[in-house]
């Protein structure tokens, strides 16, 4: 209904000249939801002065843009369609075509220069772009569906309600047994292990609704509330819709497989950065604990002896202190940051020569994750990151 | 040790462990709370280890705090060569001290260096300590039990402030400090005398002890 009478409001603009800011509105039969009104005397034509700024829609006040379901369907046809073209410009089954297979194929299609990924041209399903909305939630009396539709929250609300009539059911169930004499306090208990409750983002994701964090905590303790009880497992893949599982950080880290050169020595490449400073290691077996940084020896390049501990320190955990040879090139940023650098490309190469174990502890140890810390910016009104200019009191 | 103000870190990553001891333990001889750290740390990222420590017995944490408290202007170089100096001329000390000394006396005499210094600020340290807080107008100095890093940055700072002013000007700061460390681990000097004073004051105002709140 909004959308006829934005149209009807822009044919009527376009209908009437505007003179100077001051547009005259003359009322004209052909509108179809102005109510004419029939006065006993001739109907004159009334010269109504309004502003261009009063006829223009406030477009803020509307809310988000909303897309109705034929509008997505449309988008989802013309994505399939769009990407049986693609496969055919590119030479692949249409069938069997992936979401990288369409990246691969628009990066190339359109090569962009930007800096921002986020600009550059991208074509994935409707679902990823178009955010999720609502449908209306009321009938065409004005009469909403929902019966908690007027708390606000409908579906947070709604959600409560049925996870406490699971816990109804259970103390329900409960009795029923305590009744038949078959009560017993040890029964199957819901496997929390590796598992973590949802937080506030995931929980609004499927309501399709905001919720505050107060919210989300009460939600958790009425679950956490239901797995106190001994009957719980009843109701256990209810609340295991609201667990996610922790995946194991161990398996994240990649680990190059190790090459061999001419002389049968295997040897492995690793890359580190650390606040400007980027460093390429190569680690070779069968050495005698040499290092080489820029060609130069590390004794002459690392003078301070804090640097060529932290060049032996993935060595030294690992207790393989004297039988690697290491190689590397780094450049960029300071004294420090090249020996964060180094340090974090042997770690990455000797990944390729140790067990799984080892590399869990490497991980705990804190030398395969980059440092994150870099100088802070400057900003203006002040003289430094943090510093402020000295007050004055005048 | 937890960071203070906001960090580049996410808050969801862990504090690393560098030291080799705790990886040499095998499953078996882990107490139940080791047992629950370390599947904790299975599934969460871990921060990256600072470049003043290492897994080598060499490095100790509690030093390396010492270090970056005495470096000034970012000169961890000048802090680091004053640091080691000074752990030199301790051990000279002692080393002459047990030769001089007779054999019954031989095995009292500690030469360790580091042994020294973590006894030294141990008998540093404060029990309890003031707190300034506002009633009525008037500013009372409240006693309050204190966290062990903040009793042990204050048996730091109290060293290095010690050091640098109450020196005569043509003494080395390693002098200086070698002197007070030695002092504190026999209980004497003053830094030892700072802190019974910070405890006289804090058993003086003990009346005022209601005034906190938490």
């Amino acid at each position: 209904m909004s959308k006829m009478a934005a149209s009807s409001g822009r044919a009527l603009k376009s209908f009437v000249q505007g003179c100077c800011g001051c547009s005259s509105v003359i009322l004209p039969s052909i509108a179809r939801n102005v109510i004419l009104q029939k006065p006993a005397v001739t109907v004159l034509a009334r010269l109504v002065c309004t502003s261009s700024t009063l006829q223009r829609k406030n477009i803020a006040a509307a809310g988000p843009e909303k897309y109705t379901q034929e509008f997505i369907k449309k988008q989802i046809e013309e994505f399939n369609i769009g990407k049986r073209h693609l496969a055919n410009m590119m030479g692949e089954d249409p069938e069997t075509f992936t979401q990288e297979g369409i990246d691969r194929a628009i990066a190339y299609l359109f090569p962009s220069g930007l800096f921002e990924k986020r600009a550059r041209p991208v074509m994935k399903h409707p679902d990823e772009i178009f955010p999720k909305q609502r449908a209306v939630q009321w009938g065409e009396d004005g009469r909403p569906f929902h019966f908690l539709f007027y708390t606000g929250k409908q579906s947070y609300y709604s959600l409560m309600h049925d996870t406490f009539g699971k816990f109804l059911d259970i103390q329900k169930y409960q009795d029923s047994m305590r009744a038949e004499g078959l009560f017993s306090q040890d029964t199957k208990q819901v496997n929390l292990i590796g598992s973590r409750w949802m937080i506030k983002e995931e929980l609004e994701e499927i309501l399709v609704q905001p919720i505050s964090d107060h919210d989300c905590l009460r939600f958790i303790q009425l679950l956490e509330r239901i797995l106190a009880l001994p009957y719980c497992s009843i109701e256990e893949e209810y609340i295991q819709r609201f667990r996610r599982a922790l995946e194991v950080q161990s398996k994240k880290q990649k680990i190059e497989p190790l090459q061999y050169d001419e002389n049968e020595v295997a040897f492995s490449i690793g890359e580190g950065r650390r606040k400007t400073a980027t460093a390429t290691a190569t680690v070779r077996d069968n050495g005698s604990g040499n290092i080489t940084v820029n060609g130069v020896d590390y004794l002459l390049y690392f003078p301070v002896l804090q640097d060529r501990e932290q060049l032996m320190f993935p060595f030294q955990f690992l207790d393989r202190l004297g039988k690697h040879d290491m190689e590397c090139k780094v450049t960029g940023g300071g004294r420090s940051a090249q020996a964060g650098a180094i340090r974090l490309a042997t770690a990455r190469a000797l990944l390729s020569f140790i067990t799984e174990n080892e590399v869990e502890s490497m991980r705990q140890a804190g030398l395969l994750t980059p440092d994150p810390r870099v100088k802070e910016r400057q900003k203006p009104g002040q003289e430094g990151a943090r510093r402020k200019f000295t007050w004055n009191k005048r | 040790v937890l960071p203070v103000r906001w960090t580049r870190y996410n808050p969801y990553y862990l504090e690393p462990e560098p030291s080799r001891e705790v990886y040499r333990i095998p499953v078996t001889e882990l107490t139940d709370e080791q047992k629950a750290a370390q599947e904790l740390k299975a599934v969460r990222p871990i921060k990256a280890t600072p470049s003043g420590l290492t897994s080598s017995v060499f490095s100790d944490p509690t030093v390396s705090k010492f270090v970056n408290m005495m470096m000034e202007d970012g000169d961890k170089v000048l802090a680091r060569s004053i640091i080691t100096q000074t752990f030199e001329s301790m051990k000279r000390k002692q080393v002459e001290k047990y030769h001089k000394a007779p054999a019954t006396e031989k095995e009292g005499i500690e030469c360790n260096p580091y042994t020294i210094f973590h006894q030294a600020l141990e008998n540093c340290k404060p029990i309890i300590g003031l707190i300034s807080i506002q009633k009525g107008g008037k500013y009372y100095q409240v006693p309050t039990p204190l966290t062990d890093s903040r009793r042990r940055f204050l048996a730091m700072k109290w060293l290095i402030t010690e050091c640098r002013d109450n020196k005569h000007r043509r003494t080395h700061m390693y002098e200086k400090l070698s002197q007070e460390l030695l002092a504190a681990f026999m209980n004497e000097g003053n830094v030892i005398k700072r802190k019974h004073d910070m405890h006289k004051m804090a058993e003086a105002n003990r009346a005022f002890a209601h005034y906190r709140w938490w």
